[in-house]
């Protein structure tokens, strides 16, 4: 009997042991020097994330991410991160959901996620904490997306695996519906599109409210009962060749005003396409592009701001480095608004990174985007302006598996 | 390592026994190591290999031999010496299986009682890939880095048949049959008809990469 039981507790201790939480915690530090304006988090114009006044040490990003597998086929996931600026609460949430991962049956595998995360569009952005192998700062595109973007709610993936089934290449269909990111397409139509590695947390705000001269915007607002869908496609060749589109719309009503919180809907919708070759001796080449319009229409007045964006990375990996550069062109027209918020511009940047095991990470980047604005012409500023931004990025990060 | 079986060729040959050399090459006539080739005799009664138990283990996200072949009824064992849990799964119509989020090794031995190919993947860690042959063969093995494989055989009819996880040939072309007659050695050399589909990233590469 007594050997029964504690074959019992054994069993039930090893069962414990094989649900433990996985976790990750990670500092990232930067040096940086810069001749950007103002950001967007400080009511300015400017493209990237550190402007001149930033030059020094800064906190890059802390985070702190946590998977609790909850029986067999369950798990929650939740990542939390602190930046060096102000937002609502000093740390927040990038992303939490929980995951249904039903096991592959007849070559078909579904996913099923409920709760915060990013819609599957990025393909620069592969690392833990959606963060680039690649480069610092996201293209234009992952930027907004980081800033903007999120799906509050869920999420269903149905995969063809045909890899396994001895063909070459793996489908892909996912379908969406969330809300309370009917606020997605302020910043975009205020502030144009930047380059940066901020993520703005869920229910969080880029910028404050009293701001000079362009106040915080609040992209995870909910104004009706119009639920956003988007639906994707990905194609998969072998491992070397990823396809993917996505088209989102947050269907928002673009007449609704929230009189108590002083905010207004955008409805915003986007297609993106993009493509990922991997290829032999470390090659990795990216394009993506990204068409869209924001539409906003309080009190009568109504505007339109069509947006696209597209972005060329080439990187070579070498042992433990990796070489990237990356060309980003993006656009933002307005329509009906005399010219408000029409930017245009393109960016380069050229990023050194070192993995040096699985705990340190150095990354050398410099930014450079020479960006049009309407608006810094219309507050006073040069209509036309270059900013560069260098940055050397020292992330230490630790977790249950020894790192990431 | 269970890649192969039969007489020992240290050995004299049996006066009714001869060595059977099986090279594998890829259409351009290079050699194409870790190809599995099966040996059936196609006359006398019906031989099977024993069944054995082996052991698959996962380490850094990976299957540890990523490709194992054994006969028909043999047991296989797959402990996870990772930290992070795995569950593993086949939807092989050879053996379906499952094996809930484990560390350790928490689980009895699996018992594969049908020959197939049998595919093994990691519900959370989707890199993860492995190959089970399960043979009713009598002989079997894997070619080496020179492209061949030798077994010794009893003088006979045989059916042999070839196969690599990046072959694109159909099974009917890489099966071939063959008289061992009264020379001490028999050799067969199979070209594939189709290039290999390309190998894994370098360091996502397999055993059969």
């Amino acid at each position: 009997m007594r050997c029964r039981l504690l074959l019992a507790l054994l069993a039930a201790g090893a069962a414990l042991h094989a649900h433990a939480t996985d976790w990750e915690l990670s500092v990232d530090a930067r040096l940086v020097t810069s001749n950007a304006e103002p950001s967007f988090m400080e009511g300015g114009l400017g493209t990237v994330r550190y402007d001149s006044g930033d030059a020094g040490l800064q906190l890059g990003r802390l985070r702190l991410a946590v998977t609790q597998p909850l029986g067999d086929l369950f798990s929650a996931h939740l990542d939390a991160s602190m930046y060096d600026d102000q937002d609502r609460s000093p740390l927040g949430i990038t992303e939490a959901y929980l995951l249904f991962r039903p096991y592959p049956f007849e070559g078909y595998r579904l996913r099923v996620k409920a709760g915060a995360f990013y819609a599957p569009l990025s393909l620069e952005n592969r690392e833990s904490g959606w963060e680039s192998p690649y480069t610092q700062s996201f293209s234009a595109i992952d930027s907004w997306l980081a800033l903007e973007v999120r799906t509050l709610g869920v999420e269903g993936t149905l995969d063809w695996l045909g890899t396994r089934l001895g063909h070459s290449f793996d489908l892909g269909v996912t379908g969406g519906v969330f809300g309370w990111n009917q606020g997605a397409g302020n910043v975009i139509a205020n502030d144009g599109f930047a380059l940066t590695d901020r993520q703005t947390p869920v229910f969080g705000r880029v910028g404050q409210p009293a701001d000079q001269p362009l106040e915080g915007a609040e992209p995870f607002l909910q104004f009706d009962h119009h639920a956003g869908i988007y639906g994707g496609l990905e194609a998969r060749w072998l491992d070397r060749v990823v396809v993917r589109l996505l088209h989102y719309d947050n269907r928002a009503n673009p007449n609704d005003v929230d009189y108590v919180a002083d905010a207004y809907a955008w409805q915003t919708h986007f297609t993106s396409a993009g493509l990922r070759i991997e290829g032999d001796h470390g090659w990795t080449g990216i394009a993506q592009w990204l068409d869209g319009e924001t539409r906003s229409a309080p009190d009568g007045e109504a505007g339109s701001w069509p947006f696209k964006a597209a972005y060329v990375l080439v990187a070579k990996r070498f042992g433990r480095s990796t070489l990237s550069a990356r060309y980003d062109r993006f656009e933002v027209d307005s329509v009906g608004a005399e010219g408000d918020g029409a930017q245009s511009g393109h960016a380069w940047t050229a990023a050194y990174v070192f993995n040096a095991d699985a705990h340190w990470r150095i990354t050398l980047e410099w930014l450079q985007v020479i960006s049009s604005s309407y608006n810094r012409d219309d507050l006073g500023g040069p209509p036309l302006l270059s900013e560069t931004q260098v940055q050397l990025a020292v992330r230490y990060a630790l977790g249950s598996r020894g790192g990431y | 390592m269970l890649l192969a079986a039969g007489g020992a060729l240290a050995t004299p040959l049996a006066a009714s026994a001869a060595v059977l050399v099986i090279s594998v090459q890829t259409p351009d006539g290079r050699a194409l190591a870790g190809a599995i080739v099966t040996v059936r005799p196609l006359e006398g009664p019906p031989r099977h290999a024993t069944p054995v138990h082996a052991v698959m283990d996962q380490v850094n996200r990976a299957f540890v031999p990523d490709l194992l072949v054994i006969p028909v009824g043999s047991t296989v064992e797959f402990p996870n010496s990772d930290a992070t849990s795995h569950q593993i799964y086949s939807f092989s119509p050879a053996k379906r299986f499952q094996l809930p989020l484990y560390r350790g090794k928490p689980y009895p031995p699996t018992h594969f009682d049908q020959a197939g190919v049998v595919t093994l993947g990691c519900n959370i860690h989707d890199e993860m890939l492995a190959y089970l042959v399960v043979t009713d063969a009598p002989w079997f093995g894997r070619t080496e880095a020179a492209g061949s494989w030798t077994v010794e055989v009893p003088r006979g009819h045989y059916r042999v048949e070839l196969w690599h996880p990046r072959a694109r040939d159909e099974p009917a072309e890489l099966t071939r049959e063959l008289t061992v007659g009264e020379a001490d050695r028999a050799d067969l050399t199979v070209r594939l008809g189709k290039t290999l589909e390309p190998a894994r990233l370098a360091d996502r590469a397999h055993s059969w990469d």
